[in-house]
């Protein structure tokens, strides 16, 4: 009877850590990319930080608005110091949860939609974003594909310069996660 | 009986500290875990201290970055008043005090070369600019320091022997720009500086070959694409101070607005000085604002982008 007890303790116990794994991603790469009548806005970043917990569904994902490089650097000036403001707003984060019940420990692919709330620019936005969700052996990695609009997030466009900036930014985000045990 | 009672408190208990404890500990975790993640944010270097490389007179602290063309119209009319000016020089736009085409390159973030050449003294110009220090978000570095160095060379035909030798064309001037970015409004640089000039202008008696200066300029954001720039320097020059009558000396004092558009940044200016190299403006501003000897003056700053990785995709 005491085995029992123990086995069911040790079983619950593991059963209990298995629910506590985090996933973790360090070097998210998040890019983003626009066209405008005049020309190709582009930059990336990689180094996005997130954190995904399968148990709860839980998804959480913050990227420095410095971090991303861009091909001309002017144009990345202007980003930090014009438009994106990164020394009074230097985050753009994401916080949300997958409704779609994901299994990682079996293989697959999970298209999900992933609802929370956007911050960019110090600007909060309840957002539902596509994406998917995909377990390899025990990696689980995520890629989503979404547009934000400059206007939701009070990022003014000056007319003067209008035609070089599309009013659409189509962001893209991916994530390799490794599993961090939580004690 | 006992164990029985006892394997069963022992589920309770452990069930029910699982399924109490797990979603409120996981999701301080996860909390606590992206914010461990983001506390490595390190200091950033503080960028654009100034839009553009130059303000009104003097150089800034920003380089061109590396493979980009920053070319560079200066114009400065001629006087808005005193016997030069009013209407019939149309307040000095008939005349130009001084034209300089410029062109700066970066060799890498932190250094450019820069050539330029002016109307005035018919000068080409040579010089380096390095950015040796960035002033930093959290302030363990204050402020910005940038050495610029300028050879300059008079090169228009002098057939009254102004120059008996070749290197009496030649000026130098030596620059360390200190600036820092206070706001994101507000910028402040000091530019303490040193001037070798072997024909210093104007040709007189006793006029100092070598000098030095403290230029102070800012820039007051009014937008985010327009601000209020002022640029002053002081030569500490005995002969310059002691000069009077028509060979007075007055510092340069510009004032002005500073407008960017994308790869463009123009600043319209009210200056005294009638020259835009530094070796000229410094040694050769004989002009008075209280005789109305300041003049409407432009700088149109373009940067064209030169870096392969453009055409990469993304």
């Amino acid at each position: 009877m005491k085995y029992i007890c123990i086995i069911l303790l040790a079983w619950l116990s593991i059963k209990n850590q298995a629910g506590q794994d985090l996933y973790a991603c360090k070097n998210a790469k998040i890019s983003l990319f626009s066209s405008a009548p005049l020309e190709d806005i582009q930059a990336s970043s990689s180094s996005g930080t997130s954190v995904y917990n399968p148990a709860t569904g839980d998804l959480a994902f913050s990227v420095g608005i410095r971090s991303f490089q861009f091909p001309k650097s002017l144009m990345q000036e202007h980003f930090n110091e014009n438009y994106m403001e990164s020394d009074k707003y230097p985050k753009a984060t994401f916080k949300g949860k997958i409704k779609e019940p994901v299994d990682v420990t079996k293989n697959g692919s999970y298209p999900v939609n992933v609802t929370g709330e956007l911050s960019v620019h110090g600007v909060t936005q309840t957002r539902t974003i596509p994406g998917t969700v995909v377990v390899n052996n025990g990696t689980v990695s995520m890629t989503s594909e979404f547009m934000v609009k400059c206007a939701d997030h009070k990022i003014d466009i000056p007319t003067l310069v209008f035609k070089k900036i599309a009013e659409s930014i189509k962001m893209n985000v991916s994530a390799t996660y490794t599993a961090v045990k939580s004690s | 009986m006992k164990k029985l009672i006892s394997l069963a408190a022992c589920a309770v208990i452990s069930t029910a500290v699982w399924a109490q404890t797990t979603p409120a500990q996981s999701k301080t975790a996860a909390d606590s875990l992206l914010n461990s993640m983001d506390s490595g944010t390190k200091a950033e270097p503080v960028i654009a201290t100034f839009k553009s490389t130059r303000l009104i007179l003097g150089a800034t602290t920003e380089t061109v970055k590396k493979n980009n063309l920053n070319f560079l119209v200066i114009h400065r009319f001629g006087d808005i008043g005193g016997s030069e000016g009013g209407g019939k020089t149309l307040f000095g736009l008939d005349n130009s005090s001084d034209i300089y085409i410029g062109f700066e390159y970066g060799l890498s973030d932190n250094l450019d070369i820069d050539f330029g050449r002016s109307k005035f003294a018919q000068q080409v110009d040579l010089g380096l600019k390095y950015a040796i220090i960035h002033q930093t978000s959290d302030n363990a570095t204050p402020f910005a320091v940038t050495l610029l160095g300028k050879a300059g060379i008079k090169a228009y035909h002098a057939d009254q022997g102004e120059f008996p030798t070749f290197t009496d064309r030649f000026a130098y001037v030596a620059q360390a720009i200190i600036a820092r970015k206070f706001s994101a409004n507000f910028s402040l640089q000091l530019t303490p500086t040193y001037v070798r000039d072997n024909s210093p202008f104007p040709f007189l008696a006793g006029n100092e070959r070598s000098f030095f200066a403290m230029g102070i300029a800012g820039r007051l954001k009014v937008t985010k694409r327009m601000g209020i720039v002022v640029d002053y320097a002081h030569p500490f020059s005995s002969f310059r101070s002691n000069a009077t009558g028509d060979n007075a000396f007055y510092d340069p004092l510009g004032i002005g607005i500073e407008i960017e558009t994308g790869g463009h940044v123009f600043t319209i200016v009210f200056s005294n000085a009638k020259a835009i190299s530094e070796t000229s403006y410094l040694s050769a501003s004989q002009s008075d604002w209280g005789k109305g000897q300041f003049r409407l003056g432009f700088t149109i700053s373009r940067m064209f982008s030169f870096n392969k990785k453009a055409k990469k995709a993304y």
